[in-house]
């Protein structure tokens, strides 16, 4: 399962959206700035308060790392 | 060996690469693996036929127009010196020694780091560089904006929407800055509080940050509880690999000529890092292009 962590106003963040829309990956989207719990499980998952966070079947990548989510994901390059 | 080794995958970086490869050089472009300050922009509305992108988008666009032509594109690279040999360059990274007949330092400016104890350790853990980013998880809650300039007063009107107070720490006896209007904005809104003549020298917290001390003039310093910091003070040349070897001016810029050749043959430098004026993504681009077709005459005539 795939959950990003995210606020709307991020560039990185509706970026990182975009990229798994466009590669067909299903996703939880998640606002945490409005929502508390999910905030708190974010900086407890990934131990900072950043976004975004990604969280691959419990693998957790902070920014947007193009290359170490698209390895986690098994998705190549065309 | 290559041809040309870019240091920097930003507007300036990839934009060379692409005119490189086109003259059939073989090119390495290496990215120490922070994202290029055009990749922080919330929105950018001044590059040709792009209009109203976001800055993470446009360079997308940039490193996908590159990948496409072939461009190899090593991330998380960063250079720690480079050496000048008899018909070449060596540079030593991270990821290992790397050698080319030219180079173009394209590594563009990074953010000013705040330099008091305790900012590392709590850097994404309250302390914040991108407000575009970070600003919506402080609602409700007190935070401290560093600089006093336009990009701090900038970042304290962001946090208007979210957070419940907001310190704006300013070194200075007033806002300085372009925007009077904002200023005047900043000082009439009710959850902000500015700190004239203030600096922070510690910031406090066990695993996320909680506090701040800061100094006025030559007060007792203070301690506020705070859990945001965001951080706007300046940019720096990322320069450092260079210093001693090329010519900086007093700003640490990269000098360099109309053909963009620094004070050493063979390495060229181009966009932000350099002294050319007017740091926009639109200029570092062009000026990468210039730098590439330089290196391309450079080699021929060697």
């Amino acid at each position: 399962m795939v959950k990003v962590y995210s606020t709307p106003t991020c560039p990185y963040c509706v970026t990182l959206k975009k990229f798994l829309k466009e590669k067909g990956i299903d996703f939880a989207d998640i606002d945490v700035s409005s929502d508390e719990n999910e905030l708190k499980e974010m900086i407890e998952k990934s131990g900072q308060m950043g976004v975004p966070v990604v969280d691959i079947d419990g693998e957790i990548v902070v920014g947007f790392n193009r290359d170490k989510i698209m390895e986690l994901l098994n998705i190549k390059e065309q | 060996m290559h041809d040309l080794i870019i240091i920097g995958a930003g507007p300036a970086g990839l934009s060379a690469a692409i005119y490189a490869i086109r003259k059939k050089l073989s090119v390495l472009v290496l990215s120490n693996g922070l994202s290029s300050q055009a990749t922080n922009a919330h929105l950018v509305d001044n590059y040709l036929g792009l209009p109203e992108i976001n800055g993470t988008e446009l360079m997308e666009k940039f490193n996908s127009h590159a990948r496409k032509l072939g461009a190899e594109i090593k991330k998380g690279w960063a250079v720690e010196k480079i050496t000048v040999g008899d018909d070449s360059f060596k540079l030593l990274t991270d990821g290992g020694e790397l050698e080319a007949r030219a180079l173009i330092i394209a590594s563009g400016k990074k953010y000013r780091e705040l330099d008091v104890p305790g900012a590392k350790d709590f850097e994404r853990k309250g302390i914040s560089y991108c407000a575009t980013c970070d600003a919506p998880i402080f609602k409700d809650k007190v935070v401290a904006v560093v600089g006093g300039g336009d990009a701090g007063q900038d970042t304290a009107w962001q946090l208007t929407k979210y957070a419940k107070k907001i310190f704006l720490i300013n070194k200075y006896p007033e806002l300085r800055g372009q925007n009077k209007q904002m200023q005047e904005n900043l000082k009439n809104n009710e959850k902000l509080e500015i700190l004239n003549d203030c600096r922070i020298t510690e910031v406090k917290g066990d695993v996320l940050l909680k506090s701040i001390k800061i100094k006025k003039g030559e007060e007792e310093e203070k301690e506020i509880e705070v859990q945001g910091l965001f951080v706007e003070i300046g940019s720096v040349p990322a320069s450092y690999f260079s210093t001693g070897l090329l010519k900086l001016n007093d700003k640490e810029e990269i000098v360099v000529d109309k053909n963009n050749m620094t004070s050493q043959k063979g390495i060229f430098a181009a966009g932000d890092v350099t002294n050319i004026p007017y740091k926009q993504i639109i200029i570092a681009a062009g000026e990468g292009a210039k730098a590439a077709l330089s290196v391309y005459e450079y080699l021929n005539n060697k």
